[in-house]
């Protein structure tokens, strides 16, 4: 219980950082939002009508940077984020809204079959070390791990897109379907998800294997490994409960972190299928200087990773006492 | 809508066109029949909001769905179709125009149109000067109805106002727009208007336009749907118009020949010039005030090259003339033309330069009399990559006639700080169209009420050129209606282009076009230029779209 309150404690002294450096380093980009309005309109707008737009978006504020920072913390506590800048007069909650459950259907289902594969295959790659899916499947993913993901996404809709037009060469669905929780629909986003989330899966799965398949192969030179041999124990209850058991606490915890960056997204996915997810979102908001929108977003992404690790950490102290009594 | 290739683009178009003959494919299996798919990055989702006076939403909603009083053609030497308005007329010395406004047409909720509108309209963008984009109201002086005619009197005589508030004032319905209290931050997710097309449905990926059952010329439009999916980057929207998918596409495509147009007799393209793209010299920074400077930076500028290599030969060079070619060739005075000497001539350089006192150095670089070297800073926009790829050329191009540039490549907020603020010795840097003859953009880079002190932003002056006989250069032209003045006055500010070089032209952005002809036909071509080709282009587009014809 102590421990659970520690690691709580911790976590909001963390939050509290990053909310802190996330109001902090968008005031220290160069430009500003007035800029960024002025140069929207190209020289057309000047004088009184000018004026006017900069106090409809609230970008002529004199307020002091410490006013600000209150009504920041505020505003986040109550998650009211205001309006986008670069999508005047959008509300960023409208704006960010939509894009986070193709976000989180995408890159989170991959991000989980990518962990449960590839550790899968690492784990049954060290128990047959040096068998044939040991010096095939490894190497081939670390390959995959290698390859820039754009390229690999570029040749997968040459290849199943336009060579042979199986599947769609962009976006999250087809652009007059009806949305709704119908077969159809739903189909049709699956139709759309295989490219993306192959393209995800060979590029992130071979980290899983190679990490999960080297602790594996030290954890087997372990003594209470040779001991539970001695003991007769079938294999697969020494692969499963023993050794893959022990194996996969570094990649709980890597697992735990790439979860935790789902929320961000996947800036190349999104853009070269133009899938509407919010990691494009993200860099076109630091491209335009959409304050709101950017700070809603790091502060979303701060929170699900630092959620993570407090659960990864929690988890990590139920699989391994070592680590509950080391304090 | 972004006409520019960004940094990201370029490698997924590099490694695209390794692979070009299957990047683009051949089947054409959606487009058939009667739905027109539109394919133009727009580097976001949509926000579904179809305000008309909003800067970010009025390119998917003027022209279409909202429509202004008269149309203006670019391309034909400021042809004017009358559109809501069906005649008009200039009287009092160009300080009074009446439009009369159509019979018959309705609101697309079957409400009838009427002067009482338009007249609203203009009261709305007065009251609410957020509206007011193209500054109107800053020359307007009064605007009143009789009967069916509306009756804009001018504070001066305003004939170039004619197209902003002809051509790009979107006429909206008192009875929807009355009881809205902030039309600034009004959304307009279902737009009431009277366009040829419908908002129906949008969702953050699609936009779905649907023929207006009211639409008042009967008949039209002959595309009953029009698809406007979005496009977050460049790649997704170059594939769907090569695969077919898409017909109307409105973004550069790297490598166009084998990416597109061959791929099919149906792929055309074509992109007129519409602006330049400018070399400003800081005219407050020592020696760039100087004329004789300016000069030897012109000749000094390798346009073609910029064009060739750093544009991929996609956009055509600028001439120092300021005048778009062959956009508005018909502006262009024979003898102004006879004077532009400005092709690369370092030659010229050396002369010019070694007469104004100047040495070579023994590092290649020119120096004044009192040893100060001819070495610029170049601001420029580091996301455009095709700029920084001309400014490279630039660069060395001048360093060979002994001028030194130094390239320095910015991020956006960060450029555009500089520029407006006058931080800068050299800009790169150019906006979107203008207006209708070159009188706009002339007017927007030399005018010097776009200037400000250096330290205060300047909204298009960005060079503090500010002389009083150019000023009143610009003035004069306002002030008439006879083409042939207006010619005359054009020709001047060619001469003193050449003169005065207050800024250096070097390559011209286009009205990107793509288009296919397997499905639909009417579209705007080299021989029937009858609006700006582009779907970014507005109100333009609503011109296209009336003209287009399923097969």
């Amino acid at each position: 219980m102590r421990f659970v309150l520690r690691r709580l404690g911790f976590f909001v002294l963390t939050l509290w950082a990053a909310l802190t450096i996330n109001f902090v380093i968008p005031h220290l980009l160069p430009g500003s939002p007035v800029i960024s309005m002025m140069a929207r309109y190209h020289g057309k707008l000047h004088g009184a009508a000018l004026k006017a737009v900069e106090a409809e978006l609230g970008v002529d504020t004199h307020a002091s940077l410490l006013s600000q920072y209150a009504g920041y913390l505020k505003n986040s506590a109550t998650l009211n984020f205001g309006t986008s800048v670069q999508y005047f007069p959008t509300s960023v909650t409208k704006m960010v809204g939509p894009a986070i459950p193709w976000t989180l259907g995408l890159v989170g289902v991959t991000t989980v079959l990518a962990f449960v594969l590839g550790t899968a295959i690492g784990a049954i790659a060290a128990w047959r070390r040096g068998g044939k899916a040991d010096s095939i499947l490894p190497p081939l993913f670390v390959i995959g791990t290698g390859l820039p993901y754009f390229w690999v996404a570029i040749m997968l809709i040459m290849l199943f897109a336009v060579i042979n037009p199986w599947f769609p060469t962009a976006f999250g669905s087809d652009a007059d379907i009806t949305t709704g929780w119908n077969a159809e629909f739903i189909g049709n986003v699956i139709h759309h998800a295989v490219l993306p989330a192959a393209a995800i899966l060979i590029s992130s799965i071979g980290t899983w294997v190679l990490t999960m398949r080297n602790t594996m192969v030290t954890t087997l030179a372990e003594d209470y490994i040779r001991m539970a041999r001695a003991k007769g124990l079938s294999s697969r209850r020494i692969m499963i409960d023993y050794a893959a058991r022990n194996s996969i606490l570094p990649n709980l915890t890597g697992f735990a972190m790439s979860m935790g960056f789902v929320v961000s997204g996947a800036v190349l996915v999104e853009y070269v299928f133009a899938y509407p997810g919010i990691g494009y979102m993200l860099v076109q908001a630091v491209e335009n200087e959409d304050f709101p929108v950017m700070q809603f977003l790091f502060l979303l992404i701060t929170v699900a990773v630092l959620l993570a690790v407090l659960v990864a950490d929690i988890v990590t102290a139920l699989l391994d006492p070592r680590t509950r009594s080391a304090r | 809508m972004k006409n520019r290739l960004r940094t990201l683009g370029v490698i997924t178009a590099v490694a695209c066109s390794l692979v070009v003959t299957a990047c683009g494919g051949s089947t054409t299996k959606s487009g058939r029949g009667r739905t027109l798919t539109i394919s133009n990055e727009n580097g976001g989702l949509w926000t579904c909001g179809f305000n008309p006076f909003n800067t970010s939403t009025n390119l998917l909603s003027t022209g279409n769905v909202y429509e202004p009083l008269v149309f203006v053609n670019t391309l034909q030497n400021q042809k004017v179709t009358p559109w809501l308005a069906s005649s008009y007329a200039w009287r009092n010395n160009n300080k009074t125009i009446t439009f009369t406004i159509r019979d018959g047409v309705k609101w697309n909720d079957g409400q009838p149109m009427t002067a009482a509108d338009v007249l609203f309209t203009f009261n709305l963008v007065h009251k609410f000067p957020a509206l007011d984009i193209n500054s109107i109201w800053s020359v307007i002086d009064t605007v009143s109805q009789q009967a069916s005619n509306i009756v804009v009197n001018f504070k001066t005589a305003a004939v170039p106002y004619f197209y902003y508030i002809g051509d790009q004032l979107p006429i909206v319905p008192e009875h929807i727009w009355s009881s809205i209290k902030d039309p600034a931050t009004f959304a307009d997710e279902h737009p009431v208007a009277t366009g040829a097309y419908m908002v129906n449905p949008c969702t953050p990926q699609n936009i779905t336009y649907t023929a207006n059952p009211h639409y008042w010329q009967p008949g039209l439009p002959k595309v009953a749907k029009v698809l406007y999916p979005a496009f977050t980057s460049n790649d997704p929207a170059n594939t769907y118009l090569a695969t077919g998918q898409a017909q109307w596409g409105s973004q550069f495509i790297p490598n166009i020949d084998t990416f597109y147009t061959k791929k099919s007799k149906d792929h055309h393209t074509w992109s007129p010039p519409t602006a330049q793209v400018v070399l400003f010299p800081n005219e407050k920074v020592a020696p760039l005030n100087d004329p004789v400077v300016r000069q030897a930076l012109a000749y000094a500028t390798d346009r073609n090259k910029a064009s060739s290599i750093g544009e991929g030969g996609q956009e055509p060079p600028a001439n120092q003339l300021g005048v778009v070619s062959p956009t508005f060739d018909s502006w262009i005075d024979p003898a102004a033309k006879a004077a532009d000497t400005y092709t690369y001539d370092p030659a010229k350089v050396a002369t010019l330069l070694e007469g104004a006192g100047y040495k070579k150095g023994s590092d290649g670089i020119y120096a004044s009399p009192q040893g100060k070297r001819l070495s610029f800073s170049v601001i420029n926009k580091g996301g455009y990559s095709d700029w920084v790829a001309a400014m490279k050329v630039v660069q060395d191009g001048m360093k060979a006639a002994g001028i030194e540039l130094k390239a320095s490549n910015l991020s956006d907020d960060d450029f555009n700080s500089k520029l407006f603020n006058g931080n800068f010795d050299l800009a790169y840097y150019s906006e979107p169209l203008a207006g209708p003859s070159p009188y706009y953009e002339l007017r927007a880079w030399l005018y010097s009420q776009g200037s400000a002190p250096i330290g205060k932003p300047a909204t298009s002056n960005f060079e503090r050129y500010e002389v009083k006989a150019t000023d009143a250069l610009f003035d004069s032209f306002a002030a008439t209606g006879d083409p042939a003045t207006q010619k005359q006055i054009i020709a001047q500010l060619e001469q003193l282009m050449l003169k005065d070089v207050p800024i250096i032209p070097v390559t011209q952005s286009v009205n990107w076009f793509q288009y296919n002809t397997a499905t639909f036909t009417g579209w705007p071509t080299p021989d029937n230029q009858y609006a700006l080709p582009a779907a970014f282009q507005y109100p333009d587009m609503g011109q296209v779209l009336l003209h287009l014809q399923p097969k």
